[in-house]
C-alpha cells in the first residue's frame, strides 16, 4: 500500500525541491566515512596499545611474586602460564587474534577474565561517573546560558568565579576534605555521609538499598562535579555570548518576543551545538570513570582498576580496560558528529 | 528546565533526609552483636587460598582455615594447631603429624587425607603453586595413613614446622577441575579457622563469622569484617569516624595524625621489619661472572666497614623515622623475634664513630684529595657513590638526604638516584646496577627466609633470570652456616648457627641494618575491650604471622552498651534532618524568588 507512494514521493521531491534528497543521502554518506574512520582509529588502537604497554618498565612475574621467593623454575611456570615466554610478535598476534573474538584475556593478577573484571566494575563506575556527567553538564548548562545571557551580571560574576576556582582545585584535595568535613565532620558539622565505598557492609535491602547506595553516592558525585562542571558552564557561556548579538535575535527581539523566550527558544538552541560535541566525547570518559575520585572514595569501578593495573603491570587487565575506554571515546566522537551533521544543517552545506 | 532541577533536588534531599531515618532502622537488627571491622588498605586479590599473594590475603586465611602448626602465640615458637604433635625420623627426611580429631565448619571430621591432598594438589599441580610454591619444593612425598600424616622431604629442613600453606578441605576441594580458574565464591566457606567467611563483595569487604566448632573454642567475637579502602588518608577518616575499629601496618606520618583523638589508641610496638643498606659486594651471577656496574670500592670489606661507622642510626631512627623505630644493633632479624635475635656487643659493635671510619679508610690507603673526596688506592677513581632509593617515598628521600651527609664526613660522596618500584628491583637485584640501595624485609617466625636470600644461588643466572637476592652475596662461610641450620632439627643449637650467620652479615657488611620499624597500628579503645598481640609481649595486632589477636580479641556489642555508636546515628540523623529541612526551605525561597523574577521578565 505505502510503497509505491513512498516510492513515487522522491520522484515528486527531485522534481520540486532539488536538495532534499542529495542531502539525505548525504548524510548517510558522511556517516558511513565516519564509522569507516572510527573503525580505522579503532584497529590502530589494538596495534598501538600492546605496544605502548609493552614498553613500561617492570616484570609483572616479579612484581606479582610480591616479595615471595620464587625459584626461577617457578618464575619460568609462572612466565609460561601468562604467555610471556613466547616472542613478542606470536605474542601479538595471539593478542590480536583474541581480541577479534571479543576475548581480552586473563587478568594476571586477578587470574581472571579481563572482560568479567570489568563488568563487575562497569555498573559501578557508569552509576557514579555518568551520574556525575548528568549532574555536571545540567548545571554546567543551565548556569552557562544564565550567565551567558546577562554577561557582567552579579550571577554572571558569582557561578562563572566559583566555578573557576572548584575547577582549578586539585580533586584529590577536593576529595579529601570533603571526606574529612562531611564524612568524618568537623565541629558542628557532622559526618553524615560514608567515608567508603558503594553501600554499607551491612546494607539493608529494597528501597532502603536505594537510599544507601545513594548517601554514598553523595560525597564522590560532589566532588567530581565540582571539579568539572566549569567546562560545561564556560562553553555554554561563550557560545551563548556569540549569538547575541547575532541579526536573528535581533529580529526575535524585534517581532516582539519576551527576553525570555528569545533567550529559550532562538539562541539557546543555536548556542547548545558545541556543548554537545563536549558532551558526547565526555561520555566516552565516563567509561574511564574517575580514576582520582574513585580512589579516595574506594569506589569499586572501572578507574581503580586501571590504576592498580598499570601498578604491576597487569599487561592484559591495561589492555582490556585501556581498549575499551578509547574505544568508547571513539565510538562518541563518531557519533557526536553524526549528530551534529543532524541537527545542525550548516555543517552538512559546508 | 529550572523548574525540572528544582523538583530534583527537592527530591534528592528528601529521599536522603528519609534515608538517615530507614538506615538507622536497617542497622538495628544487628544490636547486641560483638562485631569487629578491621579496615586494609589493600583488597583481596583471591578467596582461593592456592592463588592469593597479598597480606591482606593471608591474613584472611589464617582466620578460615588452620595450618600444621602455628607460631605460638606468647612465644612465637611453633606449636600446635591442626597437627596435634609430631615426630621426626633420626635421619631428619621423615615427619609425622598428628591430625587433630575436630570438624569442618560443614560437619565433616578432618582427617589427614585432606592434609596430604592440600600439599599434593600444590606439588601436582602447577596453578596451585602461585601462592605458596616454595613450600613444597623439597617434599619428596606426602601421604596419608588415618590421622596420620607422612611428609617425606628430599633434604632435611628444619624449618618444616613453618609451613604456610592452609589445610583445605579434600572433600569440597577435589571436586575443583581448574584451580587456576577458581574464585572459591561459595559461602559459608568450609574450614577449620576461628572464623567462617560467610560474605564477599569484592574490593569492598569480607564478612566472617564465628565458628562455633573451632578447636580452641568459638570467638568471643561473633563477626569479623575486613573492609577495603583504597587510600590510607580515607581509612584514617573511617576510624576516626569509628566505621572501622581497626587499622594496621600504619606509617609514620599517618600515625601521628591519630595522635590526641580520645577514642583511639596508638598501638607502637616493635615490628617484624628491618630496613637496610645494601652495599653491592661486586655483583656476580651464578656461574661468578661480573655483572653491573657497581663501584669496586665497595668489593673492599673495609670500606663496607667503614660505611658502617659513619652511619648515626639513633639520628636516623629518631629524625626519618620521627622516632618510631629501633636503632639496628643486629643485623636483618629484628629484635621481636627474641630467640633469633643477634645483638653486636663489645668490639664487635659498630657505634658511630666518624674520627674510627676516616681511620680505617686512611689506613687501607683511600687518601683524600684536594676537593675532600677520597680516591681508590691505585688513585684512578673517586669514591663516589650512588644511593638508590624509590620514588614517592618521602621517608627514603629523607634517609637519603641524612646518608649523604654522614658519608660527606669521611670524605665519600653519595647522590641519589630515584627509581620506580619495578627498575628498582631489577636493579638491585638482577642487573646489578647500583653502588648502596636501600630495602628492608619482613621477617617471618622462622628467619629462614630471609636468610636464603644472602644466598649465592639467589643471584640471577647468566641468562639474567633474578633469583631473589638482597645483596649479591656469596661468601662460602654463610653459605655453610646455611647447609648446617637447615639440618639441624635441634632448635636450641639451631637458633646458634642462625645467630652466628646474622654475625657473618653484620661484619662483613654486604647489608648494614639501620633500623626496626615499630608496628604501627591504631584502634577504637571505646570499643575494643581487649587485645592479645602476638608475642604477647609487645607484640602485633594485624598483619603479623598467626590469626590468633582476632581470635582473642574482644569488643563491646553494637546497640545497647556501645554509646558511641547508636546515639550517634539517631544524633546525626536528627541534624540530617534539620539540614535537609533548611535547605529545602532555602530551595523553595529560591524558587519562589526566581518565580516572581521571571514573571515579571514575560510582563516587560
Amino acid at each position: 500500500m505505502t510503497t509505491p507512494l513512498e516510492a513515487a514521493e522522491p520522484a515528486v521531491q527531485a522534481a520540486g525541491s532539488g536538495d532534499d534528497r542529495p542531502a539525505y543521502r548525504g548524510t548517510l554518506k558522511y556517516a558511513l566515512s565516519k564509522v569507516g574512520g572510527a573503525l580505522f582509529s579503532i584497529a590502530m588502537v589494538i596495534v598501538g596499545t600492546f605496544f605502548v604497554f609493552r614498553l613500561l618498565p617492570g616484570d609483572p612475574v616479579r612484581n606479582l611474586a610480591q616479595g615471595r621467593n620464587m625459584t626461577p623454575t617457578q618464575l619460568a611456570l609462572e612466565r609460561h602460564r601468562l604467555g610471556l615466554d613466547k616472542s613478542l610478535i606470536d605474542q601479538f598476534f595471539d593478542f590480536v587474534g583474541k581480541t577479534l573474538h571479543f576475548d581480552l584475556g586473563t587478568s594476571y593478577e586477578y587470574n581472571r577474565p579481563v572482560l568479567s573484571l570489568i563488568g563487575e566494575r562497569f555498573p559501578a563506575t557508569l552509576l557514579l561517573a555518568g551520574g556525575g556527567l548528568v549532574i555536571a553538564v545540567g548545571l554546567g548548562i543551565w548556569q552557562g546560558q544564565r550567565a551567558g545571557w546577562q554577561r557582567g551580571s552579579r550571577f554572571d560574576q558569582v557561578s562563572t568565579g566559583v566555578s573557576l576556582v572548584l575547577w582549578s582545585m586539585p580533586t584529590f584535595w577536593l576529595g579529601l576534605l570533603l571526606l574529612m568535613v562531611f564524612g568524618v565532620g568537623i565541629g558542628p558539622i557532622p559526618g553524615i555521609f560514608p567515608t567508603r565505598g558503594i553501600e554499607s557492609v551491612d546494607a539493608p535491602d529494597g528501597f532502603a538499598y536505594v537510599l544507601d547506595v545513594g548517601m554514598h553516592m553523595v560525597l564522590p558525585c560532589l566532588t567530581l562535579v565540582a571539579v568539572v562542571y566549569a567546562q560545561y558552564l564556560l562553553v555554554m557561556r561563550s557560545s551563548l555570548l556569540e549569538e547575541v548579538s547575532q541579526d536573528y535575535v535581533n529580529v526575535a527581539r524585534a517581532k516582539g518576543l519576551r527576553d525570555d523566550q528569545v533567550r529559550r527558544r532562538h539562541a539557546v538552541p543555536n548556542a547548545l551545538l558545541p556543548t554537545v560535541t563536549l558532551v558526547f566525547m565526555r561520555i566516552g570518559f565516563v567509561v574511564g570513570g574517575a580514576v582520582t575520585v574513585e580512589t579516595i572514595y574506594s569506589w569499586p569501578g572501572l578507574g581503580q582498576l586501571f590504576y592498580e593495573a598499570v601498578r604491576v603491570p597487569d599487561f592484559t587487565l591495561m589492555q582490556g580496560t585501556f581498549m575499551l575506554i578509547t574505544v568508547a571515546v571513539i565510538l562518541m566522537n563518531t557519533l557526536a558528529d553524526v549528530v551534529y551533521h543532524i541537527i545542525d544543517p550548516r555543517v552538512r552545506s559546508a | 528546565m529550572r523548574k525540572w532541577f528544582a523538583r530534583l533536588a527537592l527530591l534528592g534531599v528528601a529521599v536522603l533526609v528519609a534515608g538517615q531515618g530507614q538506615a538507622a532502622q536497617a542497622a538495628e537488627p544487628a544490636a547486641g552483636k560483638k562485631i569487629v571491622r578491621i579496615g586494609a588498605t589493600q583488597s583481596m586479590d583471591s578467596m582461593n587460598p592456592f592463588l592469593a599473594v597479598r597480606l591482606v590475603s593471608s591474613a584472611i586465611q589464617r582466620e578460615m582455615y588452620s595450618f600444621l602448626t602455628t607460631p605460638d602465640p606468647k612465644t612465637l615458637k611453633p606449636s600446635p594447631d591442626l597437627a596435634e604433635s609430631w615426630t621426626t625420623s633420626p635421619d631428619g627426611l621423615t615427619w609425622t603429624f598428628k591430625i587433630r580429631s575436630t570438624k569442618w565448619s560443614d560437619g565433616q571430621p578432618v582427617t589427614a587425607e585432606d592434609a596430604a591432598w592440600t600439599f599434593n594438589k600444590v606439588m601436582t599441580d602447577d596453578a596451585a603453586k602461585t601462592a605458596n610454591g616454595p613450600a613444597v619444593e623439597n617434599f619428596e612425598s606426602v601421604t596419608a595413613n588415618g590421622q596420620d600424616l607422612v611428609i617425606k622431604t628430599k633434604a632435611p629442613q628444619a624449618s618444616m614446622l613453618e609451613n604456610p600453606i592452609p589445610i583445605m578441605p579434600k572433600h569440597v576441594w577435589e571436586k575443583v577441575t581448574d584451580i587456576a580458574k577458581y574464585e572459591a565464591d561459595v559461602y559459608p566457606a568450609v574450614g577449620s579457622g576461628p572464623y567462617i567467611a560467610v560474605e564477599q563483595k569484592k574490593d569492598q569487604y569480607v564478612k566472617l563469622k564465628a565458628n562455633p566448632d573451632y578447636w580452641r573454642g568459638r570467638p568471643k567475637v561473633d563477626e569479623l569484617q575486613f573492609i577495603f579502602y583504597d587510600n590510607p588518608q580515607a581509612a584514617i577518616a573511617g576510624l576516626k569516624k569509628g566505621d572501622i575499629d581497626l587499622i594496621g601496618r600504619m606509617t609514620p606520618p599517618d600515625f601521628e595524625s591519630i595522635k590526641g583523638d580520645p577514642n583511639i589508641e596508638q598501638w607502637n610496638t616493635q615490628g617484624r621489619r628491618a630496613a637496610y643498606l645494601e652495599v653491592n659486594p661486586g655483583a656476580t651471577t651464578t656461574d661468578n661472572k661480573p655483572v653491573g656496574d657497581g663501584h669496586p670500592a665497595l668489593k673492599d670489606p673495609k670500606v663496607r666497614t667503614a660505611l658502617h661507622y659513619a652511619i648515626d642510626k639513633q639520628k636516623l631512627a629518631d629524625e626519618v623515622q620521627s622516632g618510631l623505630a629501633k636503632p639496628a644493633d643486629g643485623s636483618i632479624i629484628p629484635p621481636l623475634y627474641k630467640e633469633f635475635f643477634w645483638e653486636a656487643t663489645g668490639d664487635q659493635k659498630v657505634t658511630y664513630d666518624v674520627a674510627k671510619a676516616n681511620k680505617i679508610l686512611d689506613d687501607a690507603g683511600y687518601k683524600k684529595g684536594a676537593d675532600g673526596v677520597r680516591t681508590m688506592p691505585d688513585g684512578k677513581r673517586k669514591l663516589e657513590f650512588r644511593f638508590s632509593i624509590h620514588t614517592d617515598t618521602p621517608i627514603e628521600d629523607k634517609l637519603a638526604e641524612y646518608l649523604t651527609g654522614f658519608f660527606k664526613e669521611i670524605g665519600v660522596t653519595l647522590t641519589t638516584v630515584k627509581l620506580d618500584s619495578s627498575k628498582f628491583s631489577e636493579q638491585t637485584g638482577v642487573t646489578g646496577l647500583y653502588d648502596i640501595a636501600i630495602s628492608g624485609w619482613s621477617v617471618n617466625p622462622d628467619p629462614e627466609e630471609v636468610l636464603a636470600t644472602h644466598l649465592c644461588s639467589r643471584r640471577p643466572t647468566p641468562s639474567g633470570e633474578g633469583g631473589g637476592t638482597e645483596s649479591f652475596y656469596c661468601d662460602p662461610t654463610f653459605e655453610k652456616l646455611y647447609q648446617e641450620q637447615l639440618k639441624e632439627l635441634d632448635r636450641a643449637k639451631r637458633v646458634e648457627i642462625i645467630k652466628k650467620m646474622q654475625e657473618r652479615l653484620y661484619t662483613d657488611a654486604p647489608v648494614i641494618a639501620i633500623y626496626y620499624p615499630n608496628d604501627l597500628e591504631g584502634y577504637r579503645k571505646d570499643r575494643i575491650t581487649s587485645i592479645t598481640p602476638v608475642p604477647e609481649d609487645k607484640g602485633l595486632i594485624y598483619g603479623g604471622s598467626s590469626g590468633y589477636p582476632f581470635y582473642a580479641m574482644d569488643v563491646k556489642a553494637t546497640g545497647g552498651t556501645s554509646a558511641a555508636g547508636s546515639d550517634g546515628g539517631s544524633n546525626t540523623g536528627l541534624i540530617a534532618g534539620v539540614v535537609g529541612g533548611v535547605v529545602v526551605i532555602g530551595l523553595v525561597a529560591f524558587l519562589l524568588t526566581r518565580r516572581r523574577k521571571s514573571v515579571a521578565d514575560e510582563r516587560e
